[in-house]
């Protein structure tokens, strides 16, 4: 909403300078967004007077003309032709900054001496365009001429124009009423009214139309006046220069004053040509199967049955509230003109403006939910002020139909309400005098004050309204800072207090930097976690067909691998999908993360060459029938190939067992036990994984109490590359919630005050024996006495027999009560070897 | 003999003292340890000492041997070019630790929620794919109402209920549920992420995240809005900040505020970041509107309460100075690393 600030003034009777109205209105609620001042810009440009005009020696097209401005004279070069000698016009001197009238976006650029077809130019005169008053380029801005010769055209035709941020709620503020009474209130000056109570004119001449409205629930009230000996001309100069600062286009002066009324008091109004009005009827009523209309934009369109129309006797000639038809536009033919000012529903004319794309001042304006007592007064306003600028005769209010009246209706509002909601006292002759300054009725009744609020502030229904009113217009200055006081919130374990915490945390203390990525991502994007082999893969079905799917689940996995894309990479669901997206990369949300972190590996990956490590701690979204997606929150890790390891320049590569030891120290650190416990089997199993996105014999899952929640391993290398990677590249998924309800805190176990003994034991045992079932082994059979074991070395080579690996352990004795003697310890650890020689068929390697 | 020991090597010590270079450093090594030292000779002479006085005199010899010797090398050491303290170069980087990062974002929920747990604020999470129900209409949001403009919405596409899914718009609709599942005293913060349907540019994000407030019992105030924040915006930007709000409207609250505090950057006296005014605005707040409390069966005659809603990515672009929206989303570590 643009409010020019002199015809601000010209109601609201202040002189405080134009800031602090635009900072006052800010803190009463009306956002001011900028201080529009039109000869901001000028900087250089002075009143300069035409003294003579001469040929351009080589140009027809061009003229010299010699301008005056102070003491100077300078012969220009002009392409215009608009002006005569003694014209006073607007004069730039070479230096001043223009707008480029040629520019396609609106540019601003230094004006240079230039020389145009031989003659020299060192100044020139400006049209509106390039002063950025208005888009003609016509010809040369012409001024008053009583101006001075010499002063900045900034003093002469400057403007400030005040734009607002629109608010939902008060249809009142798109008015430059609405904002002088608040500007009036705020500044304690006097309203100063266009309106006048005087009936229109008695005088009726005969003309008669009959309005119907359908339905009272779409149209509340319908009044109507003829204006006859109608001319249709151009409006006078202040009118249209108002309309032009507050940001509408002159048109002509019939269509000028309904525009100027609307944007004076904010109720629109439509001006039929009575001549084109079939039958001399109106109807409002909903559009009928397949009618047609062609409005004033020149669309020819097609309604919508629940679309609210105005017709005539036959057809609709205008879309209720939102734009008038072509047909019964007022033209230069016009002699009788019938003006519209009606009460249409907010969320009907909305409805339509939106479907139609066709947001007008009109529609903005009714979707705010007008007052139906503002119609009559608008009308009035409109036939008076086509009298005064002499565009034809007002005629008798010829209709007003208004089914159900609104009647008035106090808000009763105790006064220590007031007090207990905004946590300080106000005096009640300031609420009283705050209320009436913006036209509120004020009685004082029981403890309290019978408000009744004007017509024109219908969103006042509700004593916190009125609080609210007293609020602002004393100003939020007046609150103080208090905390609050009285109970908290019951403690309720929520995931937000512990478990994005301690996950987030660990994986950053284990080198991991976080990850925020967009949840909106592309079937395609996902269907690259794929390897492009798979059968039945194309462009509209990326994550494969259900049967292909199928075939990929039996031929591509195994148990893990099915339970994996179950729970942590379902790429054979079907995505939640939008219904409107900005780009069709983004039109899903995201079943996985994997792919758009594997980008951003691959973006890192540009600068830096290791210790490559990314997670992101976040949601997937997967459908449910009938319901709101499940939203697990997952995390997904990604690692490049090269790690930095413990001196500058060494570098270590990334293996399966590196990122099995992350997952475990997560594991643990989140409370689930990792690692047996004397001979317990931990409840954390790592079973192998074959899914296509990993590298088969190179990924595992990890089984906590016989369910899935986390995979990891290398990506599969035909994935990798549809990513750019020719290295090896690292990922880990997890999701931990719900094995997490069960983990208690960790308790302290006392360790033996008694020396420790470690005996090393280095096995060559077949390839297909598993290193846990021989820590089991050694468990069971050492008992208490054996408090731990570690591998500390795996070989496969020359040394063993092919299917063979040499496993190295260490073993730690002790007991708890006493130091153990080395015949103690020898017994227990030969028991051990015995057992695992026996079971595994394994060597001792000397 | 024993004694003649003792004075030989605090003679000795007295002449190391003075050797200056690694030349006299070796005529003294001669003088007193070498094969015709002055300690060699004296432990050459012990034989002809009697058995009691050879033992004796052998450990006081021995022991002044090992003494003479580890001051030598000390003494030698000490002679070395760039020696003693300055032999290691300390000016070498360290061999590098690895040690993740926590994003900007996460940073400053995480700031926003430690400020606020004092005051009794538990922090609750809520779905992003909401319901119209949730997202709109229980904040007094009805549909075709003009107030719908100030949220443009991704939609879900979902037959068989259409325009009932959307992504939520604000972290809002997690005050209804939790109002509806909790009785008064309310105390809680969300943070989250939010959607818009809005094209992305160096201010604007169609992903962002906000932090969303709320407090409900039956004397909670609108001072007591002001206080939380002017507490909240001193522990996000410092003690100095001074807090104003201005009034504004959102539908689901009423008095609806509008917070600004003193530009962190030039205090107050106007520079880019403020726009030259000296304020930077902030948050949106208010006193929970009626209508939103009567829909979740609260009664609206019985408690009152405030909420407020911040832009995390607009937070740490104030305090990080970081200059596009966007590149909170790049997730460079480049950036991630000078942030954490």
């Amino acid at each position: 909403m643009r409010v020019p600030v002199e015809w601000l003034r010209s109601l609201a009777l202040t002189n405080a300078p134009t800031d602090e109205i635009a900072e006052r209105l800010t803190d009463a609620g009306f956002e001011v967004e900028t201080v529009h001042r039109t000869g901001e810009s000028w900087d250089g440009v002075i009143v300069g007077e035409v003294v003579a005009i001469a040929e351009h020696p080589n140009a027809d097209r061009l003229n010299l003309p010699t301008v005056r401005y102070g003491e100077e004279e300078l012969q220009v070069v002009c392409g215009a032709w608009n002006f005569k000698v003694g014209d006073k016009v607007p004069f730039a001197l070479a230096g001043t900054v223009l707008w480029d009238p040629y520019a396609a976006e609106p540019t601003r650029k230094a004006l240079k001496p230039t020389r145009v077809r031989g003659v020299v130019s060192a100044g020139m005169l400006c049209s509106p365009k390039e002063l950025g008053v208005s888009s003609s380029h016509e010809g040369i801005l012409i001024l008053d001429p009583r101006v001075t010769v010499g002063t900045p055209l900034s003093e002469v035709l400057g403007d400030e124009v005040i734009e607002f941020e629109l608010k939902a709620n008060r249809p009142d503020a798109l008015s430059v009423l609405g904002i002088a009474r608040e500007t009036a209130a705020l500044f304690n000056a006097p309203l100063e009214s266009t309106l006048r109570d005087n009936e229109p004119p008695a005088v009726s001449h005969g003309l008669q139309v009959d309005v119907e409205i359908v339905d009272p629930e779409l149209c509340s009230r319908y009044a109507a006046a003829f204006v006859i000996d109608v001319q249709v001309t151009e409006s006078p100069d202040w009118m249209r220069k108002r309309l032009e600062l507050a940001g509408m286009r002159p048109i002509n002066s019939i269509v000028d004053v309904t525009n100027y009324v609307m944007l004076e008091l904010g109720q629109p109004l439509h001006a039929f040509d009575w001549a084109k009005i079939g039958g001399g009827r109106i109807v409002v009523r909903s559009a009928r199967p397949r009618e047609r209309l062609i409005t004033l934009d020149g669309q020819d369109r097609e309604l919508q049955p629940d679309t609210l129309v105005i017709a005539d006797a036959e057809r609709p000639v205008a879309l209720a509230g939102v734009m008038g038809g072509a047909h019964s536009e007022v033209s230069e033919a016009t002699t009788t003109v019938l003006l519209e000012s009606a009460t249409f529903n907010q969320f009907s004319v909305r409805r339509t403006a939106h479907r139609l794309k066709l947001r007008s001042e009109a529609s903005r304006r009714f979707e705010k939910g007008l007052s139906p007592a503002l119609t009559t007064v608008a009308l009035r306003r409109c036939v008076e002020l086509i009298e005064e600028i002499g565009a034809g005769r007002g005629d008798a209010l010829s209709a007003d139909i208004y089914p159900a009246p609104d009647e008035p209706c106090p808000v009763h509002l105790k006064f220590s309400r007031i007090e207990r909601l905004m946590g300080v006292s106000y005096d009640r002759e300031e609420v009283r005098q705050v209320l009436e300054a913006i036209g509120f009725g004020v009685v004082e009744e029981d403890g309290g004050l019978a408000v009744t609020p004007p017509y024109w502030r219908r969103d006042v229904t509700h004593p916190t309204d009125v609080i609210e009113e007293v609020a602002r217009l004393v100003g939020y200055d007046r609150i103080p800072d208090t905390l609050p006081t009285g109970g908290v919130t019951d403690f309720v374990r929520g995931e937000l207090d512990i478990l994005d915490d301690d996950i987030v945390n660990v994986m950053v203390g284990l080198g991991f930097s976080q990850c925020i990525m967009y949840a909106l991502t592309s079937k395609a994007r996902m269907g690259q976690l794929l390897p492009p082999n798979l059968p039945e893969r194309n462009e509209e079905m990326p994550l494969g067909t259900p049967q292909a799917w199928q075939a990929v689940r039996a031929d591509a996995m195994n148990d893990a691998g099915r339970e994996v894309a179950d729970r942590l990479l379902p790429l054979h669901e079907q995505p939640v999908e939008l219904r409107n997206w900005l780009s069709a990369e983004e039109n899903v949300l995201r079943l996985t993360s994997l792919g758009t972190m594997l980008e951003t590996l691959r973006a890192n990956r540009r600068h830096l060459d290791r210790d490559l490590l990314l997670f992101e701690y976040g949601p997937s979204f997967r459908r449910r029938e009938g319901d709101q997606p499940d939203e697990p929150r997952l995390l997904t890790a990604v690692t490049g190939q090269w790690l930095t390891a413990t001196r500058w320049d060494d570098r270590t590569t990334v293996d399966l067992p590196y990122i099995k030891g992350l997952m475990d120290e997560l594991l643990s650190r989140v409370g689930l036990q990792v690692g047996m416990i004397a001979g317990r089997e931990s409840p954390v199993r790592h079973v192998p994984l074959l899914h296509p996105t990993f590298a088969e014999g190179e990924a595992a899952a990890i089984v906590v109490d016989g369910r899935t929640v986390a995979a990891y391993g290398r990506i599969n290398g035909a994935v990798a590359e549809t990513f750019d990677f020719e290295e090896s590249v690292w990922a880990a998924l997890a999701h931990l919630q719900p094995v997490l309800d069960a983990v208690a805190s960790p308790r302290f176990t006392a360790w033996s005050p008694y020396p420790p003994a470690r005996r090393d034991l280095a096995l060559i045992v077949s390839t297909d024996v598993a290193a846990e079932d021989l820590e089991l082994t050694m468990r069971r059979t050492g008992k208490q006495l054996l408090r731990n074991v570690r591998l500390f070395d795996e070989y496969r080579g020359p040394q063993v027999d092919k299917d063979k690996r040499s496993l190295a352990f260490a073993l730690t004795y002790g007991a708890e009560d006493r130091t153990l003697t080395d015949a103690e310890i020898d017994r227990v650890h030969e028991r051990v070897v015995h057992a695992l020689t026996k079971r595994f068929s394994a060597e001792l390697r000397a | 003999m024993t004694n003649q020991i003792t004075e030989l090597v605090r003679h000795a010590q007295d002449d190391l003292a003075a050797s200056t270079d690694l030349d006299s450093l070796e005529a003294w090594r001669l003088k007193y340890l070498g094969r015709r030292g002055e300690l060699t000779q004296v432990l050459r002479s012990i034989g002809q000492l009697s058995d009691e006085a050879r033992r004796a005199t052998g450990l006081a010899a021995n022991k002044a041997r090992d003494e003479l010797n580890a001051a030598l090398e000390m003494r030698h050491r000490a002679l070395q070019p760039g020696a003693g303290v300055d032999a290691v170069d300390v000016t070498m980087p360290g061999y590098p630790p690895r040690i993740g990062s926590i994003h900007p974002i996460t940073r400053v929920m995480r700031d926003i929620r430690q400020a606020l747990a004092p005051l009794g604020f538990r922090a609750v999470g809520g779905p992003e794919v909401e319901t119209d129900h949730y997202n709109f209409e229980l904040l007094n949001i009805p549909a075709d109402h003009p107030a719908r403009d100030m949220w443009d919405t991704f939609h879900v596409d979902d037959p068989a209920r259409p325009g009932e899914l959307l992504l939520r718009t604000h972290t809002s609709p997690v005050q209804a549920r939790v109002m509806e599942t909790m009785q008064p005293p309310v105390r809680v913060i969300v943070p989250g992420k939010v959607y818009r349907y809005e094209d992305r540019d160096a201010s604007h994000e169609s992903e962002f995240h906000q932090v969303e407030g709320l407090a409900v019992d039956e004397h909670i105030t609108m001072a007591d809005l002001r206080g939380t924040l002017t507490y909240l915006v001193r522990a996000l930007f410092g003690p100095e900040r001074q807090l104003r709000i201005r009034a504004s409207y959102f539908p689901f609250t009423e008095p609806s505020a509008e917070a600004e505090m003193s530009c962190h950057v030039c205090d107050g006296s106007g520079c880019r970041t403020c726009g030259g005014n000296g304020w930077v605005e902030i948050l949106g707040a208010g006193m929970v509107h009626p209508r939103v409390l009567a829909g979740v069966g609260y009664d609206p005659d019985v408690y009152q309460g405030f909420a407020f809603g911040m832009g995390v990515e607009r937070i740490a672009m104030l305090k990080y100075n970081v200059p596009d929206v966007r590149m909170f989303y790049d997730n460079d570590l480049r950036m991630l690393r000078q942030l954490r």
